[in-house]
Order: C-alpha cells, then structure tokens, then sequence
C-alpha cells in the first residue's frame, strides 16, 4: 500500500458482542491525504460502524485497518489523537456537570497528554475554533441544557480543536436547522479545501452531500455496494435499490 | 484525656469524610454505586474474616475490596454479562462470607469489634489508621491533581475520552482502586453496611447545585465532614450508631437539597 494513503482498510470485517452477523463485512477502502468521502446508505447500513472501525472505537474483528500508515489496533490511542471524530448523538444528561467550554477543550486533552495541562496556546486554539463555529454564546452554558442542534456544534468544535489530520463526521447535520446545516457545510468545504483535512462524512440525506466531496460511497446490509461516484452520478435506480423504494 | 479522644475523632471523620465524598464524585458522576456497595460489603467480609483468623482485619479488607474491585472491572467491560447481575451475586457472596465469618469469630471482645465493622464505632479509631486515611485522602487529592483532564474527560463520556486518545482503562482502575482503599480504611468509621452513604450522600447533594465539575469536587468533601461532624454530635446526643446517625443525616440533607437544587427549577 502507498504512503499517500491515509485511511486504508484490507477486507475488514466487525462484529458487535453477542452478534453472529458482521455489522460491516469485506471492507476494502482507500482514502488519499485530503480527500472528501461522503458515505450515504440507509439505517443499519453499517456507517457508524465503519467510522467507529476506522478510528478504533470498535475493534475490527477481520482484516487489517491502517491509519496514517498504522494499524489502529496497537496504536489506537496516539493515533486518535489526530482523528476528530463527531458521534452522531450523544447521551448528555440534563444535569450534566460540564460547561460547553470544558466539554470543547476536552477535544484536546489527548493531545495536549498526560500530567500537562492545556496551555495559553491550546485556549487560543479553542477560542479560534468556538468563533469560527460562532457558539460563543453557549461556552458558559451547562453542555445539558443545550438543544440538539447547539450539541452538535459544540461537537463539531469539539472535533476540530485538537487539528486533527482526518476528520469523521456521522450525520453532522441531523439535529441542524437549514440555516446552520449549510453554514456548518460551507465551513467543512472551505476547511477541507484551505488545509488539505481528510474528510470522511456519513449521511442518509443524500441533499446533504457537500459539493466538493471527492467521491461518494454507497454502502448498503454491511457492505460497500459503490464506489468512486460523484453526486451527479447517482441513477434514480440506484437509489432507488439502495433506499429499498418501489415503483 | 477528653479531648486528645475528641481530637482524635474529629480528624478521623475529617478525613474519611472529605476521602469518602471526593471519591463519591466520581463514583455518582459514573454511575459505580453498585460498585462501592459490593466494595463496601467485600471490605466487611474482608474484616470478619481478619477476626477469626486473627489477622489484621483492615489489611484483610483492604484485600476483598481491591480484588472485588479487580475482578468488577474486567468483567463489567468484557463479560456480556450485565455489571448489575455481576454486582448483584457478588455482593450477596461478600455479604454471605462475611456474616458467616462473624459467626464464627471468638469471644465477647471480637464479637463487639465485629459489630463496629458493621455499624461503625469511632471509639475504636485509632493513630495508625487515621494515618493510613491521611494517605489515602492524599493521594486521591495528588491523582485528582495529576490526572484532572483525563478524569474530567471520563466522567463526561467514556467512549468520546476514548475517542480523543485518551487510554481509559487505567483510569478507571485507578478509580475502582481508591474507591476500594477508601471504603476499607473508613470501615471502622461508618461501619460496612452504611459507608456507601457517605461515598454517594455528599457527592449527589454537591451535583444537585452546580453545573461546574470543579465546584463539585470542592463542594462533595466539605458536605462529607459536614455529615461526618453533625453524625458525630447526633449519635453522642441520643447513643446512635455513628454509621446510621451519618447515614440519616446524610439522606435527609440530600432529600433537601433535591427540593431547593436550582437545576431542577423552572422558570
């Protein structure tokens, strides 16, 4: 495999405890320093679990998985330390001991590693990022008290404050209002354009689908079922199978 | 004579107040109840079984607990078996040995130590053990200290701590490990069935008021000598048992705070 591959998966197969069918099975996948991916498929297709293999959350049970050059089953922990990664939900509980500040900075806290605390610099970085994803507002809001849409803000902010190298997003937009969904697009697109981030979006809306994604892929029961299309590629057919719609 | 007695209990509540309730943070905020009540009942065992053999029954329940401790961990992150259902036969083991091994410890004089092992009895605290509460509170305070941001970030969410490289795991055993220490070295104190009130009592109060963690764990240990002192007086002023008048007091306080706690307001 190349050095130009940052994300690569060799027929990767991972199966969730007390499970006998594999949740994503036979994974072959490239991706390419600073590409955009967009995965779309229906619910249970196996997106979150991909996401979840690559960075390590859920260990594969075949195959290999390699991140910047390393298999994330011995180095999971340094190498997540370059992975942002944006859950599509989050149980946070109304009482929540945390403020949106404390919950962004902890983004960082591996990286900036163990027995140091976060430094000017890692604030400025914070402050950068809380602006650009204009949630200002919300910093010394209890993280419990925010509505779904303000969450994923913050756990977009929360992604990106460590900087990291490749950049996973499950359904980023779901809980977002048309408004914030394109503003928040706009802000991937022109990230993933002005500093070369790898991108790897999961989505079921295909609308959703930012214009300058490299390529989309389809994935359906487990499997990746295309490849390599672009958006405008897509036969109503096609969809239509993958959906599952008749007529 | 009186008052080096009453100085020697006032310190000993101090600090299995402030090292009870600091743990408690972490204990309520990760949901371990259960945990530090199967813990709380491995000690007890732990301790009846030093009495019969003769055996220094605080090392004996330092010993259960950390081993409950030890295998509580593996088995709740790997077994698909629920932790409930681990927590729950596990204590009704610890809670079965030890009410047998009281059974068979010898003697009037035991028979009245093994009673404070259960209901507690501060007359019995002595210089070494309040030094070993001293260490430990120490050296909860030096982990909380040091390891501030990976505790933080555990207790919002395990698996987004895990996801921003953060290594979980021996954090969390140092958790279940302290939380082990804690319960054995206050056992004489509050006694084996009701130290876990003193663990999640002051902690629960303490989130009922504050939004910042940081608060929490100032505010958690100055409630837990608060419960300490006031079970104190209580049980000197009517001869309760130390353990119930701090359990009472502490769950009275709670049921309060849940009432005036302002995150519960609306409006």
């Amino acid at each position: 495999m190349s050095n130009n591959y940052i994300v690569e998966l060799e027929d990767v197969d991972t199966i969730y405890e007390g499970e006998r069918v594999p949740a994503i099975r036979d994974i072959n996948l490239e991706i390419k320093i600073g590409e955009f991916i967009c995965v779309i498929g229906p619910n249970g297709a196996g997106k979150t679990t991909l996401l979840e293999t690559i960075n390590g959350i859920l260990s594969s049970t075949r195959g290999k998985v390699r991140v910047i050059g390393q298999d994330i089953k011995k180095f999971g922990h340094s190498l997540r330390k370059e992975i942002g990664y944006v859950p599509q939900e989050i149980a946070v509980d109304e009482l929540s001991p945390f403020l949106v500040e404390d919950v962004i900075m902890m983004g960082r806290f591996g990286k900036i590693g163990i027995l140091k605390s976060p430094s000017l610099q890692d604030f400025e970085i914070m402050e950068e990022i809380i602006k650009w994803i204009k949630i200002d507002d919300l910093l010394r809001r209890p993280v419990g008290k925010l509505s779904g849409g303000q969450l994923q803000k913050v756990m977009i902010a929360r992604a990106l404050v460590k900087k990291p190298k490749i950049l996973l997003l499950d359904e980023p937009f779901s809980n977002l209002d048309i408004k914030a969904s394109r503003d928040i697009s706009e802000k991937i697109c022109h990230l993933h354009l002005s500093s070369k981030l790898t991108i790897i979006m999961v989505t079921h809306n295909i609308g959703s689908i930012p214009v300058n994604s490299n390529k989309v892929m389809l994935m359906n029961d487990g499997k990746i079922t295309g490849d390599n299309l672009s958006p405008k590629d897509f036969q109503l057919d096609q969809l239509k199978f993958l959906y599952q719609v008749k007529g | 004579m009186l008052s080096s007695f009453l100085i020697t209990t006032l310190i000993g509540a101090s600090l299995a107040g402030v090292a009870c309730s600091l743990i408690g943070v972490f204990v309520v905020r990760m949901k371990l109840s259960s945990v530090g009540f199967c813990m709380s009942h491995a000690a007890f065992a732990g301790s009846a079984l030093g009495l019969v053999l003769s055996i220094n029954p605080l090392a004996l329940a330092l010993v259960f607990s950390s081993v409950v401790a030890l295998i509580i961990g593996p088995i709740a992150e790997k077994s698909k078996l629920h932790p409930d259902v681990i927590l729950g036969v596990l204590f009704s083991l610890m809670l079965s040995l030890g009410l047998i091994f009281l059974k068979f410890s010898p003697g009037t004089a035991l028979s009245s130590t093994a009673m404070g092992i259960l209901w507690g009895s501060i007359l019995g605290i002595n210089t070494r053990e309040i030094i070993l509460l001293g260490i430990i509170t120490l050296v909860i305070l030096i982990s909380m200290k040091l390891f501030s941001k990976e505790f933080r970030s555990i207790m919002f969410d395990r698996k987004m701590a895990e996801a921003s490289g953060i290594n979980t795991k021996p954090f969390y055993y140092l958790i279940l490990l302290l939380t082990s220490a804690v319960v054995s070295l206050s056992l004489k104190l509050i006694g084996g069935l009701l130290i876990f009130a003193l663990i999640i009592n002051p902690a629960s109060t303490a989130y009922e008021f504050f939004y910042d963690i940081r608060k929490i764990i100032i505010f958690s240990p100055l409630l837990g000598v608060g419960y300490c002192f006031l079970g104190i007086i209580i049980s000197f002023l009517f001869d309760f048992p130390i353990g119930s008048s701090i359990g009472v007091v502490s769950a009275i306080c709670f049921g309060i705070s849940v009432i005036l706690s302002p995150k519960r307001r609306k409006g």
